[in-house]
């Protein structure tokens, strides 16, 4: 199996699987406990059915849209995620380039392994910073400071990891970042030479913004089940979001809002956009997935925000009933990790290409001629009247 | 196994899969994408329930339908399908005789591999043909020209291939038509002499309603999906469908209508008929499935044209169920391919049989003697 035989989320998923050490192909793979929501977030669009027009002379469909105040030519981007470099030796490099060729967002974690100003130099494209409260609010502050300087676009604020989720595959696969050589995890570091020969003679592995900061996530190998527990801070509150939006002064996101109540709060202390998410599963196993909250999200602030939905897609079609829904723009997580650690940039560029050639398609074959015409008009929930 | 053991359509299906080289069983039995739409086209019929009434004198059924101003002596005909001797070497012959001896409408696809004047002047029962609608204006005026000749009853324009869909497995096995040798698909083949030496011996491989006209399906190896994407005119919109449809002056259908709105369309451009189909949930996977979006469509053009239901049919209780809901007539293409496969004519006419003699047995289970005795009020769904 190669690069060229991967058409969909399962094929990179099996690609990766064979190129990525146990212990950190289940740090991507794995969700909260029984990973009920994380099944439930790609299942959830299985419930509702897409009603084609015919005959509506579509020819090539428009598929760009604005997002954050810029022009994206699709209405996917690529969800912030930690620790690119132990997926592939490029790490954000590859995703960030990839995403300027499609000219869509690239997001960086706090927990990124490369540095704002290192991503901002190679790529031109659109660009979304991921930001944690940290306990120590300078880091957060210096964090806010430097994309600001380094002309990111947007921030998102993550609100449903204050504490980390009971990953369970992590235990078990003992997953510490840097990777710690347990005799468990040896064989199947062992396994894959090319993988060990890539971490080693690459660039020391270090969370390169918050290195200055804290020693934590660099020299001890460290959980990242501890690292966030004893980095966030769990009383973060409302007055601590709007002090980041004020801060930013710029389109502004929170990550994880999960309630109406919480959407309509986002608007008051100022942000732009919300990402209806639960972390793809990997936080609070049995809450409710993007998919099922997303329609009365939208149809309450749907005229405020900008409504993303994140987790769970895995084709196109997710993508047009997202946006059917009242959604503006899906971002995913896993499904361009597995393309990283299956192929770096050209991995990932494939990845965004088949979404892309699936999104055209599914455009032509339901009659669209843009994102505008994908009402909910084209969308009928099997179960609800 | 064969076919004196087939008495389902998942035995049909597997006594296919063993006879097929397997890039040629998975063009028949895949679908798009996760082939989720092509699932819930068939699951969809278990969400509702029949309701029998006893006791009502049902010796003789009576199982005819008309349809297109043509009375079939069943409430089912066979959906027009590309390629069909790539399946069989009979092809179109076998579905053909098979379709008249039960007398019930033979759909003739435009990729079919034996010409219009062929078939017309073998059967004499009920005709369709499908039309695709082509970039190329002069190869559309010849077909229809073609079909008008050989005096073919019903006109179905195909309205949901306007590009082609993902389907997977056609990308793993690397089918294409005629069947390209690859490294891969050889070994297939191989294991599969008889397939091979009929392919070869039974006569040239060809789609006689466009070989004059492109090179595409004839010579040279094409797939199933370039010939939708690269052949068929993208610009197709409701003028067009409407000029065909006064073109061709007879009983015309849209194939592949799923919504209501465009089911009101088909009505006011002079269709007589409108196929509810996802094409086998082959192009848009995420779509509605047609015995869900039935009844909505019955209620706001069945009085006006025929609805017919199409894909995801497998058994007699699924016609009932559909024929229940206010559909004329049922249509698939599955349900007599793998039996095409399986054994030629022979397949094709134990398959048809099999599925008269349940719905016979279905219709007296439900009190019921004719057709037009079967209403919604046999039916319950279970959630609403
Ligand atoms: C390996 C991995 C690392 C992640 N790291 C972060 C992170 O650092 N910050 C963050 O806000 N979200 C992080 N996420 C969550 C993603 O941003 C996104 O919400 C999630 O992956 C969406 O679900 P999906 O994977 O089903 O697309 C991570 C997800 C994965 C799989
Ligand atoms: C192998 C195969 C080939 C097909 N070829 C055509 C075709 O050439 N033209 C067309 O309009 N529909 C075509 N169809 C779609 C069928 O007419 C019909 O809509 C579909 O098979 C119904 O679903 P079912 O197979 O579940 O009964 C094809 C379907 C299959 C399975």
């Amino acid at each position: 199996m190669n690069l060229k035989n991967c058409y969909n989320f399962e094929d990179f998923r099996k690609l990766a699987k064979k190129k990525l050490p146990s212990p950190i192909f289940h740090y991507i793979d794995g969700g909260a406990d029984d990973e009920s929501t994380l099944r439930r977030n790609t299942d959830s669009f299985n419930d509702c059915d897409l009603v084609p027009n015919v005959l509506a002379s579509v020819g090539k469909p428009d598929l760009s849209t604005t997002l954050f105040g810029r022009k994206i030519d699709m209405p996917i981007f690529l969800s912030p995620a930690a620790m690119q470099r132990l997926y592939h030796p490029d790490g954000d490099r590859a995703s960030a380039r990839a995403a300027e060729k499609f000219n869509t967002f690239y997001s960086m974690s706090s927990m990124g392994n490369n540095t704002i100003e290192e991503v901002s130099n190679i790529s031109g494209g659109p660009k979304l910073f991921q930001l944690y409260v940290h306990k120590d609010r300078s880091i957060s502050d210096d964090l806010i400071e430097r994309s600001r300087r380094s002309g990111f676009d947007a921030m998102c604020l993550t609100v449903d990891t204050l504490v980390a989720g009971n990953r369970e595959k992590d235990h078990r696969t003992g997953f510490t970042t840097p990777p710690k050589l347990t005799l468990e995890s040896l064989i199947s570091f062992a396994m894959r030479p090319q993988w060990v020969f890539n971490y080693l003679t690459g660039k020391k592995f270090e969370l390169a913004n918050v290195k200055k900061k804290t020693d934590k996530g660099t020299n001890i190998a460290k959980s990242v089940i501890e690292y966030i527990n004893e980095q966030y801070d769990p009383a973060m509150g409302w007055k601590d979001a709007e002090y980041c939006a004020k801060k930013w002064n710029g389109p502004f996101a929170l990550k994880g809002v999960m309630s109406v109540e919480d959407a309509k709060r986002a608007i008051d202390i100022g942000c732009t956009a919300v990402m209806i998410s639960n972390h793809g599963g990997r936080q609070l196993d049995g809450s409710r997935s993007p998919f099922d909250q997303v329609k009365a999200i939208s149809d309450a602030v749907g005229d405020k925000l900008e409504i993303i939905l994140d987790g769970g897609v895995r084709r196109g079609t997710h993508v047009l009933k997202a946006i059917a829904a009242g959604a503006k723009a899906c971002s995913f997580g896993k499904m361009f990790l597995f393309s990283l650690a299956a192929g770096g940039q050209q991995g990932v560029e494939r990845l965004l290409q088949n979404m892309h050639d699936e999104i055209n398609r599914n455009m032509v074959l339901m009659g669209c001629k843009d994102l505008k015409e994908l009402n909910s008009s084209k969308l009928i929930y099997r179960n609800r009247k | 196994m064969n076919l004196k053991d087939c008495i389902n359509f998942n035995d049909f299906r597997k006594l296919a899969k063993k006879k097929l080289p397997s890039p040629i069983f998975h063009y028949i039995d895949g679908a798009a994408d996760d082939e989720v739409t092509y699932q819930r086209n068939t699951s969809a019929f278990n969400e509702v329930d029949l309701v029998p009434n006893v006791l009502r004198g049902v010796e003789n059924v009576d199982l005819s339908t008309t349809i297109f101003g043509k009375k079939l002596d069943l409430p089912f005909y066979c959906s027009p399908t590309a390629l069909q001797r790539l399946f069989h070497y009979q092809g179109e012959r076998a579905v053909g005789k098979a379709a008249q001896k039960f007398n019930t409408m033979f759909g003739v696809s435009s990729l079919a591999t034996v010409s219009v004047e062929e078939i017309s002047s073998m059967i004499d029962t009920p005709k369709l043909f499908q039309f695709y609608y082509h970039k190329d204006k002069g190869l559309n005026n010849a077909i229809l020209e073609r079909v008008k000749a050989a005096k073919f009853d019903v006109m179905a324009l195909t309205v949901d291939t306007i590009t082609g869909g993902n389907r997977e497995r056609d990308l793993r096995t690397g089918f294409t038509s005629p069947p390209k040798l690859t490294l891969a698909s050889l070994f297939s083949f191989a294991t599969k002499p008889m397939w091979g030496i009929n392919y070869v011996t039974r006569g040239k491989f060809e789609l006689p309603h466009l070989q004059d006209h492109v090179k595409e399906g004839t010579s040279t190896a094409t797939s199933i999906g370039n010939y939708f994407t690269k052949m068929l005119d993208q610009s197709m919109n409701w003028k067009d469908a409407e000029n065909l449809c006064s073109k061709w002056g007879g009983h015309f259908a849209l194939k592949g209508i799923m919504s209501v709105e465009d089911a009101k369309r088909a009505v006011d451009i002079g269709c007589s008929g409108i196929m509810v189909s996802n094409h086998g949930g082959r192009q848009l996977d995420g779509a509605r499935s047609p015995f869900d979006q039935l009844a909505e469509i019955v209620d706001a053009v069945g009085d006006k044209v025929d609805v017919i239901c199409e894909g995801g049919i497998q058994r007699g209780t699924h016609m009932l169920k559909a024929l229940s809901l206010g559909a004329k007539a049922c249509a698939g293409g599955r349900l007599y391919l793998y039996a095409l496969a399986a054994a030629g004519q022979a397949g094709v006419e134990r398959a048809l049989n099999q599925y008269r003699v349940e719905l016979e047995r279905d219709m007296k289970l439900m009190g019921c003697t004719k057709i037009s005795d079967l209403n919604r009020k046999n039916l319950r769904f279970r959630k609403t």
